[in-house]
C-alpha cells in the first residue's frame, strides 16, 4: 500500500547547517504519528517541506504518491498548522481578525466544517471578532488548531500546535483531535515537546535528532521495550545478565539498570522473587535517550533508522 | 482557475482594505485639492496610482504566508493576486474616465479644478483615459508585487540590488536609444522629433513593461519559502 507520506534521502542544507540529513520515512494513511525531537532537530523543516512551503536540497518527499511542492492536487488535501504562522498584518488599518482567517480557510478546504470551527472557538474561548495581531500566544495556537481540525484535510500536520496553551486547552485539543479522527479518519503528523502528555494519541513515533531519523517505530512496539530494573546490586546483575543494557548506575548496595527488551510474565515473577522493581521507560525518556545518540535507539526495533 | 478565484476571494476577505483604501486616499487628496483651489494640475491623481503599487507590495509581503498555509501554490497565489489587481485596475480605469468626463462637463467641478485630466497622459477621449489608466494601474500593481516577492525572497539587500539593477538597465536603455536615434527619447509629441511618443504609444510601452513585470514576478516567486 502506498504510504500517505514518504521521504527518500531527504536532505535540506542552509549555508553552514544541515537541517535534514538523508531522511527516509514512510507514514501510513489514517494514522496519528508523533514527530518528536529536540529544538532545532529538523521537525519544522520536514513539515514545511511536506507542505510545499520549503524545498529540499536533495532527495524527495511524496504525499499521496506525488511531490507536494506546487502541486495543487496535493496541497488542497493537506493542512499545516505552524506555531509561528504569520497572518496578514497592517499598521493603522482595520485588522485581520479571527473571523477573516476562518472565512479564508472555509473556501480553501473542500471539507471545511464551519460548525466545528465555531464550536472549537467556543471551547477555546476565542472571539471571532478579535484581531489576530492582538491574540496571545495561546490564543494564536487556538486559532491554528481550529483551522487545522475544521479543515478536515486528509493530511493534517501540526507543528507544536499548542504553544502557550494551558493544560485545560491542551486537553480540549487532545479530546477533539481523537473525536475528529474517529469520525473522519485522516493522516495526522503531530510535532510536540509535551511527549508524555500526547503519548496516548500516537500510533507511530518518529524521532529526529540533528536532522536524522533516529527512531521510527510503532508506539505499541515501543511500549515496554525498555525497562528500568532497580534493587540490590547482586539481584539486578543476575536479572539483567545476558540482556542488552543502556545504562548502569549504582549507589552503595543498590543498583539501577536500564534494560532493553520485552519483559515477560516469567520475568516479572522472577523480579518479584528477587525483590526488584521493574519500571517501564516512558515515551519521553525513550525519546531523550534516542536523541542522546544512536547507542540507545539502535537496538530498540528492527524499524529503527539510525 | 478555480484556485485563482479562491486566492482572489482570500484577498477580498477584507474588501475595504483592497477596494476601499485607494479610493479613500484619492478622496482625501481630491478634497485637499478642492480646498486649495486653483486650476493648474498638481498631480494628485498620482497618489491613487501609487496606492496600486503599495497594494501590490502588501499583497505578497503580508498575504503570501497565510495564503500558502491555506494550500495555495505559489503559482496560483501569484496568478490569483495578479488577476484581482488587473481586474481592479480595469474597473478603476473606467471610474477615472467617468470622473474625468464629469470634471470636463462641470468645468472642473464648478471650481475650475484640474484633477482627473492629466496633461499629455490622461487628456483624451474617455476610452483612451480608460485604457491608459487601466494599463498604468495594472503595471504598478504587478510591479509592486514583484518588489514584494523580491523582498520576501532576498530581504532588504536583495531589494536594494534589485533597484540598482533596474537603474542600470534604465540607464543603459536610455544611453543606447540616444546613441542610435541621435537624440533623447521624448515622451511628449514634438514636431519633427524622430523619437517622440503619443500617450497611446506610451500606453503600449507600459503594457509591454507590464508583461515583463509579470514574467519577472512569476520567475521570482517560484522559489519563495515561508
Amino acid at each position: 500500500m502506498t504510504p500517505a507520506i514518504s521521504a527518500t534521502g531527504l536532505t535540506r542544507e542552509y549555508y553552514d547547517q544541515v537541517a535534514l540529513d538523508d531522511v527516509n520515512l514512510a507514514i501510513g494513511a489514517r494514522t496519528i504519528t508523533g514527530l518528536l525531537g529536540r529544538n532545532g532537530a529538523g521537525k519544522t523543516t520536514l513539515l514545511r517541506i511536506l507542505a510545499g512551503q520549503e524545498f529540499p536540497s536533495s532527495g524527495s518527499v511524496q504525499v499521496f504518491g506525488s511531490a507536494p511542492a506546487e502541486n495543487q492536487d496535493v496541497l488542497r488535501r493537506l493542512v499545516l498548522v505552524r506555531e509561528d504562522q504569520a497572518y496578514p498584518d497592517f499598521q493603522g488599518y482595520p485588522n485581520f481578525k479571527v473571523s477573516h482567517a476562518l472565512r479564508a480557510a472555509s473556501f480553501c478546504y473542500p471539507r471545511w466544517d464551519a460548525g466545528l470551527a465555531s464550536s472549537l472557538l467556543g471551547d477555546f474561548g476565542l472571539r471571532a471578532g478579535k484581531a489576530v495581531k492582538s491574540l496571545s500566544r495561546g490564543q494564536r495556537s487556538s486559532l491554528g488548531i481550529t483551522i487545522g481540525l475544521a479543515a478536515r484535510a486528509e493530511v493534517t500536520l501540526f507543528d507544536e500546535p499548542y504553544a502557550g496553551l494551558d493544560a485545560v486547552a491542551r486537553q480540549i485539543f487532545y479530546d477533539r483531535l481523537l473525536a475528529e479522527y474517529a469520525d473522519f479518519p485522516r493522516t495526522v503528523l503531530l510535532s510536540t515537546h509535551l511527549i508524555d502528555e500526547a503519548a496516548g494519541l500516537f500510533e507511530n513515533v518518529v524521532v529526529i535528532d540533528r536532522g536524522r531519523v533516529v527512531l521510527d517505530t510503532t508506539a505499541d512496539g515501543l511500549r515496554g521495550t525498555v525497562t528500568t530494573v532497580s534493587g540490590p546490586v547482586l539481584a539486578v546483575n543476575s536479572f539483567t545478565e545476558g540482556r542488552p543494557v543502556w545504562e548502569r548506575r549504582g549507589l552503595g548496595s543498590q543498583a539501577s539498570v536500564v534494560m532493553v527488551g520485552q519483559v515477560s510474565g516469567e520475568d516479572r515473577e522472577r523480579a518479584r522473587s528477587l525483590g526488584l522493581d521493574l519500571t517501564p521507560l516512558s515515551l519521553q525518556q525513550l525519546v531523550v535517550r534516542a536523541s542522546a545518540g544512536p547507542a540507545g535507539a539502535g537496538s530498540l526495533t528492527g524499524r529503527t533508522n539510525a | 482557475m478555480n484556485t485563482m478565484i479562491k486566492v482572489a476571494r482570500y484577498h477580498l476577505v477584507m474588501p475595504g482594505m483592497f477596494l476601499g483604501l485607494p479610493w479613500a486616499t484619492l478622496a482625501g487628496v481630491f478634497a485637499a485639492n478642492v480646498a486649495r483651489g486653483g486650476d493648474h494640475f498638481r498631480g494628485g491623481l498620482a497618489v491613487f496610482f501609487g496606492m496600486f503599487f503599495i497594494t501590490g507590495v502588501q499583497r505578497v509581503g503580508g498575504w503570501l504566508p497565510f495564503g500558502l498555509a491555506l494550500g495555495a501554490t505559489r503559482r496560483s497565489f501569484y496568478a490569483g493576486t495578479a488577476l484581482l489587481g488587473v481586474s481592479m485596475s480595469l474597473v478603476s480605469g473606467l471610474v477615472i474616465a467617468g470622473l474625468q468626463a464629469i470634471e470636463r462637463a462641470t468645468g472642473g467641478w464648478g471650481l475650475s479644478i484640474t484633477f482627473f485630466r492629466v496633461p499629455y497622459l490622461l487628456n483624451g477621449p474617455w476610452y483612451a483615459t480608460w485604457l491608459t489608466s487601466f494599463v498604468g494601474l495594472s503595471a504598478l500593481f504587478v510591479y509592486g508585487m514583484w518588489y514584494g516577492i523580491v523582498n520576501r525572497r532576498w530581504g532588504m539587500l536583495g531589494l536594494l540590488a534589485f533597484i540598482a539593477v533596474q537603474a542600470l538597465v534604465a540607464l543603459a536603455v536610455a544611453f543606447a536609444y540616444t546613441r542610435s536615434s541621435g537624440g533623447p527619447l521624448l515622451l511628449r509629441p514634438a514636431d519633427g522629433h524622430p523619437a517622440s511618443l503619443s500617450a497611446l504609444e506610451l500606453t503600449g510601452v507600459i503594457a509591454a513593461l507590464t508583461v515583463v513585470f509579470l514574467v519577472g514576478g512569476q520567475a521570482a516567486i517560484r522559489r519563495v519559502t515561508v
